[in-house]
């Protein structure tokens, strides 16, 4: 009996090893990948007063796995996963993003968790669901990316062949326009574009942009108005087409696709990404992060894997992306008072 | 033939199937460990595999995914303590057959199920997945209702003998599934003011942890110095006739149904194995034995959810719609290796189609044989006493309730579900009618409100289509289907 009680411990306690080394295996492998990177700026990072080469850093994703800020998020985090102990990627989505960025706002301010900020930083506010989230609580470390709406619809809709088609056909028809969450970047974008162009869309919300597109792919709803990353993959396969684009100029990757602002709607809207930690954190660490990160951004790896995902890399410092935050919440909160959009 | 040759030569290598055997080993293991979830499995090991080729990175993300969803039925069957969602419908009855000291027929009726439904799930992926990948479309939010509210059904099934005392307790799972943030709206609910751990919403797996291996846990203390020799059994790990009977019966239907379920965008292994176990349920030769130790009632449910994995990936390589959390991570590791999933991966990787198409056949056998290899090792767990074992749930349930998420928040969600669940056991309430209102009562909430939206409050959209009522068919037979059936079989009599 007692045989047989030692030899069971001694399972589970293997078996526990196994298990816990299965978690640990990357850490190694990780560090050896990127050891060149961070001993070469270990001299840099001790010249800053802060080395963070010990620490693990968990990156806290607001949406769900799989959608465009994700995605952002993972291939940054791949390309700087040499300059810590090790890196994670963790999704906390709901509420159109302000779970996650709760929770990173009020997370510990040792730098140990990195949150991705959108746009809905701002959004969020000026919609009043913030639930307590202010762009103040963080200190922004850098923009990584930004991405313009497109209006997207099905392939095979003979009613739309421009963006024209689209607004004249919602002045006398209820158009169904996905998003990726009431108050969120896309909804507002959508509802800017209908001002604009003196008409109005049935905005229908969904915990992301993936069952947004999923429902227009199946015909439940009439266009989704996301990112063109997000679009892409159906765009090539001839599934959906995109009728126009709400940027400044026209996209790289769709030169033939119009702006909103060519078809005579100057709606210019869209997403930007990029991270942050607690207000409270130390500048030192801010700074040490930053350096990471924009190593990481500027690294061939993600510039590759930011093109094959149809990604913009976008990068601006933390200071002027504070900036410009404050100033995307006056521009937010003056189309949710026009539009009459508030909630809380 | 040619395109076999060019599989097995390029892409099928020895490395490969090491990868394979590595991901089903670390899968059962994760999967086996309370609150290590596949999904969590998938996205731990997912940087690993950014220096692998595509083959080689998606086929061990596939064993990690086919092994973790199994090996939650282990910890399941030995210590009523499912090690992910989708076996909490297997402890029932797996547990009650380890406390008859039949351990090991109960691994080996969940092992060789679990592989039948992963074979079958497979065959439909291979041969018929492009015309199935055109269903996943056609659910939309009115479908998603209604599938939820036929999900909550089943509570009916599962209470055992005391319909009400379950229905009460779903009812509670279902109203704890609204405190947080409602994503309709954005509306909070039922929480403090600033406190993002109530806003973000109560998750379900650590009260599943505590509603079902902490309670077991604490009411072990009551006779934790009781010499209890429960001898397991180990003759019938190989299922004898009649068992493999009723397991050929059951598991190839339930694993059919999980494969479509698994299609279905956002429905998950968790949903699969409870509709797999109110399928067998409605067909089970001995439907009076269920909740008492059943074979047909591991059969089912085990079978239901390992159909899921391959009917996940379904919408995800033929649409590049993810069928459920795993298949989104999968994505995105076949994103960054510069693959698009979707329709225009079968004209342009057509080698790596099939590749995924083999090695998931090859991950189920993989399954099955570390399953049966490993049985007589998983039961000894049985031999440990109870002074040694029950502490170590204690730690178990700690460390897998805080792992989910690294919050404390969810290790006291489940020390207080593990409380609550006690005196529940104590009073005969059934515990897993909370764990399905936990999982359906969002989906059914959120989905309601949104296809109303949709349709400017026009309650006709949940009669609109060939889906919807069928559905309505499915909650009409589950709920009034004993009924009927009585007063026929009365009137012939």
């Amino acid at each position: 009996m007692k045989k047989i009680t030692a030899l069971a411990l001694a399972l589970a306690m293997s078996l526990s090893l196994v298990a816990c080394g299965g978690g640990d295996n990357k850490t190694p492998g990780g560090s050896n990948a990127g050891g060149s990177g961070s001993n070469a700026g270990g001299s840099n990072a001790n010249a800053g007063g802060v080395d963070l080469s010990g620490l693990s850093v968990t990156c806290v994703v607001p949406y769900d796995a799989g959608g465009g800020t994700d995605a952002v998020m993972r291939g940054l985090a791949d390309a700087a996963k040499g300059s810590f102990k090790n890196i994670t990627v963790e999704n906390r989505s709901g509420a159109g993003g302000a779970t996650g960025m709760l929770y990173g706002a009020q997370a510990k301010n040792d730098g140990s968790i990195v949150t991705m900020i959108t746009v809905e930083l701002a959004t969020l506010e000026a919609m009043g669901n913030n639930a307590g989230l202010t762009y103040t609580q963080f200190k922004p470390i850098m923009m990584v990316n930004s991405a313009a709406a497109a209006i997207t619809v099905k392939a095979d809709d003979d009613r739309f062949d421009t963006l024209e088609d689209f607004i004249e056909y919602s002045k006398t028809n209820k158009v169904q326009v996905g998003n990726s969450g009431i108050g969120a970047i896309w909804h507002l974008a959508a509802a800017g574009l209908a001002k604009t162009a003196g008409t109005e869309f049935n905005h229908v919300g969904y915990d992301g942009a993936n069952g947004a597109i999923t429902d227009l792919l199946g015909g439940h709803i009439d266009a989704v108005a996301v990112s063109y990353a997000e679009v892409n993959s159906f765009v090539q396969s001839g599934d959906l087409k995109v009728l126009a684009v709400m940027a400044n100029d026209r996209l790289e990757a769709i030169p033939d696709v119009p702006t909103c602002k060519e078809c005579g709607y100057e709606a210019v809207l869209g997403t930007w990404r990029g991270l942050g930690v607690p207000a409270s954190t130390p500048d030192e660490v801010v700074d040490e992060l930053y350096r990471i990160f924009s190593e990481a951004a500027e690294s061939d790896a993600f510039k590759e894997f930011m093109a094959n995902t149809n990604n913009v890399i976008d990068i601006m410092d933390g200071e002027s992306f504070n900036t410009m935050i404050g100033e995307q919440l006056e521009l937010y909160t003056g189309l949710v008072e026009e539009l009459d959009l508030k909630i809380g | 033939m040619s395109l076999f040759v060019e599989i097995f030569t390029t892409s099928l290598t020895p490395m490969v199937f090491l990868y394979m055997a590595i991901g089903v080993l670390s899968g059962i293991c994760i999967g086996a460990l309370p609150g290590l979830t596949a999904t969590m499995g998938v996205a731990l090991l997912l940087p690993m595999t950014f220096g692998m080729d595509a083959a080689q990175g998606i086929l061990m993300l596939l064993g990690i995914y086919c092994g973790a969803i199994y090996g939650g039925s282990i910890s399941a069957v030995l210590l009523h303590t499912p090690g992910t969602p989708a076996s909490a419908a297997t402890a029932i009855d797996g547990y009650a057959l380890s406390q008859k000291g039949e351990a090991g027929r109960a691994l080996g009726t969940a092992t060789l199920s679990s592989y039948i439904g992963g074979l079958v799930s497979v065959a439909c992926l291979w041969l018929i997945s492009p015309l199935l990948a055109k269903l996943a479309l056609k659910f939309s939010s009115a479908e998603f209702f209604l599938l939820a509210v036929f999900g909550l059904c089943i509570i009916g099934n599962i209470s055992g003998e005391d319909v009400e005392k379950g229905l009460i307790c779903g009812c509670i799972g279902v109203l704890v599934a609204c405190v947080g943030i409602d994503s309709v709206t954005s509306y909070i609910r039922f929480s403090p003011e600033g406190n993002y751990n109530f806003m973000g919403g109560i998750n379900y797996i650590p009260i599943m942890i505590g509603l079902f291996a902490m309670s077991q846990a604490f009411e072990n203390i009551e006779s934790i110095f009781e010499e209890e020799e429960v001898q397991a059994k180990l003759t019938n790990i190989l299922p004898k006739k009649e068992d493999l009977k009723k397991i050929i019966r059951i598991a190839p239907l339930t694993g059919l149904i999980g494969t479509f379920i698994g299609i279905i965008p956002g429905a998950g292994a968790d949903i699969g194995s409870f509709v797999g176990y109110n399928v067998a349920r409605s067909i089970a030769k001995e439907p009076e034995l269920f909740g008492k130790g059943s074979v047909e009632a591991i059969s089912g449910p085990e079978g239901g959810n390992n159909g899921v994995t391959g009917g996940a990936m379904i919408p995800m390589l033929t649409l590049g719609v993810p069928g459920d959390a795993v298949t989104a991570i999968m994505i995105g590791a076949l994103t960054i290796q510069g693959l698009t999933p979707g329709p225009m991966l079968f004209s342009t990787n057509k080698v790596l189609v099939y590749t995924i198409f083999l090695g998931m056949f090859i991950a189920n056998t993989l399954m099955c044989l570390f399953g049966f290899a490993g049985i007589r090792l998983f039961t000894k767990v049985l031999s440990v006493p109870k002074v040694i074992l029950t502490p170590a749930i204690f730690v178990l349930c700690i460390i897998g309730s805080y792992a989910m998420k690294n919050s404390l928040f969810d290790v006291w969600v489940m020390l207080i579900a593990g409380v609550v669940g006690y005196f529940l056991a104590k009073v005969k309430v059934p515990t897993s009618p909370a764990i399905l209102g936990l999982i359906l009562g969002p989906m059914a909430e959120k989905n309601f409100r949104t296809a109303l939206l949709k349709s400017g409050g026009d309650p006709s959209v949940f009669v609109g289509s060939v889906i919807a009522w069928f559905f309505i068919f499915l909650i009409f037979i589950s709920l009034f289907g004993g009924k009927i059936k009585a007063l026929l079989f009365q009137k012939k009599n």
